[in-house]
């Protein structure tokens, strides 16, 4: 029995973070250390016809000035490749880069920006996704035609990526219901906000350049970067220092070319560190506005028998990753319902806003908050409790998800009782107080992954993965794998993360993958050094390598723990001979079998692996004079399988709920002609300490394989997409009006009190 | 060239003297003069905490604070906080799982500290209020709360158990 898994673990970056010894990517400085700045369009869509960077450039103290005629003409992106490092004859976004600057100092820099002479010829801006997607709208990529795209991706005009759901027989299922309910809910745009703000630092040493990033994903920035400089990737080595949050904000390749092009130019290291500002419209990964249209057919039991849905979701002037969002989303239509007939449709909309994606868990609270909102108008058409329209219509073993994969026995039901048991379903309530409740589903992204681990001679363990440690801790736990693995202690080993110079390719901290792909690798990697430790204790102790175990720092003899050799006895010994070192990677377990028959534009987040289950009941209480809501209390209960880091999940499920209640509440970005009217935290307010609730957090472990390791689920992203979905149920039952557009501002709340609309 | 102005403070126990320009917060003088790099900037604009540090033992925003103004006065950072009663909460931050990416802890930590100054005992809403102006975006704070409250029963105890602890 294991004494490691499962156990309280203190993470080892902790010390460096409490005693601020620990350098983030701004804390960084080298000798002669020069300081960047981006000159953005400030306008949503626009004609450059004049650009004159020669004032600036006889700045004295100007390093470098870059536009788009000083780096190779190359169209990048990781579905359509619609976009250039630089603007070159149209700007589509207010945050697109025109020029970067390289001086000897920040305010230098900003004063050479300001030099730079550009004239610009207005286009119309193309403001509304739904307006887009009409057969006469104007292009925001009047050339869309000529972008190379990703085998799969399936386009047309303005809209970047189109995808559909067919299952059973959709008019049939319409035909066998007894009601039929059809709505439209709406969200605003809203942002990743971690507290730290990008900064780059990129240095040349000849022909190879290191860049110190604030990325999530290092391995995809280098790519980035290679593909857009066009030199090999061999070249550039990416390195990223204790990470701030990044919930997707810091995904896909971002800025690292430009600075590394800047410091090539200058002939110096060049630092960029954004401001908040910059933080909100240049960062091209904000949580997609959407339109979802869901249109249900249930029998008067309260058996679904159809579901339609559209999703338009507004994701602004290029594509980047956000077909991610579009296809998770689509898959989020049905939620964790048994649905015989589905019928659904993604489109993934130009417009002259913000470029959307990969926000922590892309798609997810929007479409549940939207579904589960949709589920409690049902359980009234119906005359049903909410709680039980939902029991009726979870998934149970053998059933079907909306792409036909079977699902095995898992945590949805369970998820749902143990949650509103705990929150006290069914009983009083202060007055204009309520429960909501929210359930749904999520995958486990089954991805390749990299790890070495090794012994050292005083039988201390290393280990070097290609993982990047975003802040979850996620990385930090992989030690308690490789303990795991060699009956050490998980404190015994050293953890070498984020360069990729020096470990093995990963797909980075997004997806919530590095507990389940790069533990796999751990392990791996680490049985590698178990037999290793075997055969040579098998010499020592004159015992089959099959009879001998590894417990408590020591090789022995199964069941007689005083015929034991101490590991590091025995890695004395191998530091005269062969090494103890493990490699490992391993296959990603399979994605479950399904039928895309009838489906266009899936590009792999068709069915959903080792899929995990949750449900969060919120208690909030409506002030119905003001609009203002008051959440109390959140239970979220989650079926990640086996948790084997209880603090890490705890730290995530708990981050998650605040997260999504501040997307309930208050996330959402005013636009005004094309600009983001609230691009700071006066006015796009995050949740405090005072204002976030407590939460009651509830493991469910169904005991399912998952093919991952320790059957093991995906924990990161999850606890994020239903709180908004519980909040938002919690506010009907307690207001008695309904809103339909998130966040739910006490304005949105009060005129739905009020029957205006807002 | 801008005119410069003579600095002089104590930071975390040592006296420095400092030539800046008018117009520098006391944050870049700290970061970047001084390479106390602890103190974070989040947003320059004192909207999330992350920059927090003590002056003569009040929490300010240090990229909200003209750094002249500390002339002659007493700041402690992050950095300087395990020399007094900081370590027990530094260390009530790491058992308790309020560390996740790190960035917001200095800030929090030194809006923690004053807050135990101020209130040794303090109620969980005086807590979560205590920490309303230090945003953090990876925890739901529960687990800051919890280190919080736990320090302060640690820094309750009689001194000869603190020690052992």
């Amino acid at each position: 029995m294991s004494t490691v898994l499962g156990g309280r673990y203190q993470r080892p970056d902790g010390l460096g973070k409490v005693t601020g010894a620990a350098r983030y990517a701004a804390d960084l400085s080298v000798p002669g250390l020069a300081h960047a700045c981006f000159l953005y369009a400030e306008r949503p869509h626009a004609r450059i016809v004049k650009l004159d960077t020669a004032r600036a450039r006889s700045l004295p103290g100007v390093l470098a000035i870059l536009t788009h005629e000083d780096v190779p003409p190359v169209r990048y992106g990781m579905f359509v490749k619609d976009r250039t490092l630089f603007a070159t004859d149209v700007v589509r976004f207010e945050g697109e880069i025109v020029a970067a600057v390289a001086a000897v100092t920040p305010e230098l820099a900003r004063t050479a920006r300001s030099l730079i002479e550009v004239e610009y010829e207005p286009l119309d801006p193309i403001l509304s996704a739904e307006a887009a997607l009409e057969a006469d709208s104007p292009l925001v990529h009047p050339d869309w035609e000529d972008y190379a795209i990703r085998d799969g991706v399936d386009r047309r005009a303005n809209d970047g990526g189109h995808f559909t759901t067919v299952k059973g027989d959709v008019e049939q299922g319409f035909a066998e219901a007894d009601v039929v309910l059809r709505e439209i809910y709406r969200t605003d745009m809203s942002h990743a906000v971690p507290i730290e703000p990008h900064a780059i630092l990129a240095e040349w040493r000849g022909e190879s350049v290191t860049i110190h990033s604030t990325t999530q994903v290092p391995y995809p920035a280098r790519s980035g970067v290679a593909e857009t400089l066009q030199m090999p990737e061999s070249r550039v080595r990416i390195v990223v220092p204790p990470l701030g949050g990044g919930f997707g904000g810091k995904c896909d390749f971002h800025f690292e070319a430009h600075v590394a092009a800047l410091a090539r130019a200058a002939g110096r290291p060049v630092r960029l560190v954004f401001s908040r500002r910059e933080e909100f419209v240049a960062t091209d990964k904000v949580r997609h506005p959407m339109v979802i249209e869901l249109e249900t057919g249930a029998k008067s039991d309260g058996t679904i028998t159809a579901r339609r849905a559209r999703l338009v979701l507004d994701s602004g002037a290029y594509v980047g990753d956000a077909l991610f969002a579009a296809e998770i989303g689509l898959m989020m239509v049905t939620g964790a319902y048994r649905i015989p007939h589905v019928h659904a449709s993604a489109h993934t909309v130009y417009t002259n806003k913000t470029p959307a994606g990969s926000v922590r868990a892309p798609g997810g609270p929007q479409v549940c908050w939207a579904v589960e909102q949709h589920t409690d108008v049902l359980a009234a058409k119906l005359g049903l409790d909410p709680r039980e329209l939902r029991l009726r219509n979870l998934v149970r073993e053998g059933d079907t998800g909306p792409t036909g994969q079977r699902f095995d026995h898992n945590g949805a039901v369970e998820c749902l009782e143990r949650a509103t048991e705990k929150a006290g379903w069914g009983k009083p309530l202060e007055e204009d107080e309520a429960l909501g409740i929210a359930c749904g589903w999520w995958f486990s992204l089954p991805v390749p992954s990299g790890a070495y681990v090794k012994l050292n001679g005083d039988g201390s363990g290393s280990i070097i993965t290609g993982a990047q440690e975003n802040g979850s801790g996620s990385v930090m736990a992989l030690a308690l794998l490789a303990a795991e693995e060699l009956g050490m202690r998980p404190e015994d080993f050293s953890i070498t993360y984020q360069d990729t110079d020096v470990g093995p390719w990963d797909l980075g901290s997004a997806g919530s993958q590095t507990t389940i792909n790069n533990g796999r690798a751990v392990i791996a990697a680490a049985t590698e050094v178990r037999e290793q430790l075997l055969e040579l204790a098998s010499e020592e102790l004159e015992a089959s390598p099959s009879d001998l175990e590894l417990v408590d720092g020591q090789v022995q003899v199964r069941g007689a723990s005083s015929r034991a050799v101490s590991i590091a006895t025995l890695a004395a010994k191998a530091h005269g001979g062969a090494l103890l070192l493990g490699r490992g990677s391993g296959l990603p377990p399979a994605v479950p079998e399904h039928d895309l028959a009838g489906c266009v534009g899936r590009l792999g987040y068709s069915a959903f692996a080792a899929p995990s289950f949750y449900c969060h009941v919120a208690r909030v209480r409506v002030d119905r004079a003001t609009g203002v809501v008051r959440v109390l209390e959140m239970t979220a209960a989650h079926d990640f399988g086996r948790v084997l880091n209880p603090t890490g999940a705890e730290g995530q499920v708990e981050g998650g709920v605040v997260h999504g209640v501040g997307i309930a509440l208050l996330e959402g970005t005013a636009f005004e002609d094309g600009h983001q009217r609230n691009p700071h935290l006066l006015d796009y307010k995050l949740q405090t300490g005072a204002d976030a609730p407590p939460i009651n957090v509830i493991f469910v472990d169904t005991k399912t394989p998952t093919g991952f390791p320790h059957d093991a689920k995906a924990v990161g992203e999850p606890p994020v997409v239903p709180p908004a979905a519980a909040v938002a149920n919690a506010i009907a039952a307690a207001a008695g009006a309904r809103v339909r557009r998130l966040p739910m501002t006490p304005e949105r709340v009060w005129s739905a009190i009020n029957g205006e609309s807002a | 060239m801008s005119p410069r102005y003579p600095l002089s403070m104590t930071v975390n126990g040592l006296d420095w003297t400092v030539s800046i320009t008018a117009g520098r917060s006391l944050l870049s003088v700290l970061r970047d003069e001084l390479g106390l790099t602890g103190a974070k900037e989040g947003c320059d604009d004192s909207e999330c905490g992350a920059c927090m540090v003590l002056l003569d033992g009040q929490p300010v925003n240090a990229c909200s604070y003209l750094a002249l103004q500390a002339d002659g006065r007493a700041v402690t950072t992050v950095e300087g906080l395990a020399a007094g009663s900081g370590k027990v909460l530094q260390e009530a931050f790491l058992s308790a799982g309020g560390v996740q990416c790190g960035f917001c802890t200095p800030g929090m930590l030194i809006s923690a500290h004053a807050l135990l100054e101020r209130t040794p005992q303090p109620t969980e809403s005086a807590v979560r209020l205590g920490l309303a102006g230090n945003l953090c975006r990876c925890t739901g704070y529960q687990k800051i709360v919890q280190a919080v409250l736990q320090a302060a029963d640690v820094l309750a105890e009689p001194q000869t158990k603190q020690g052992e602890s």
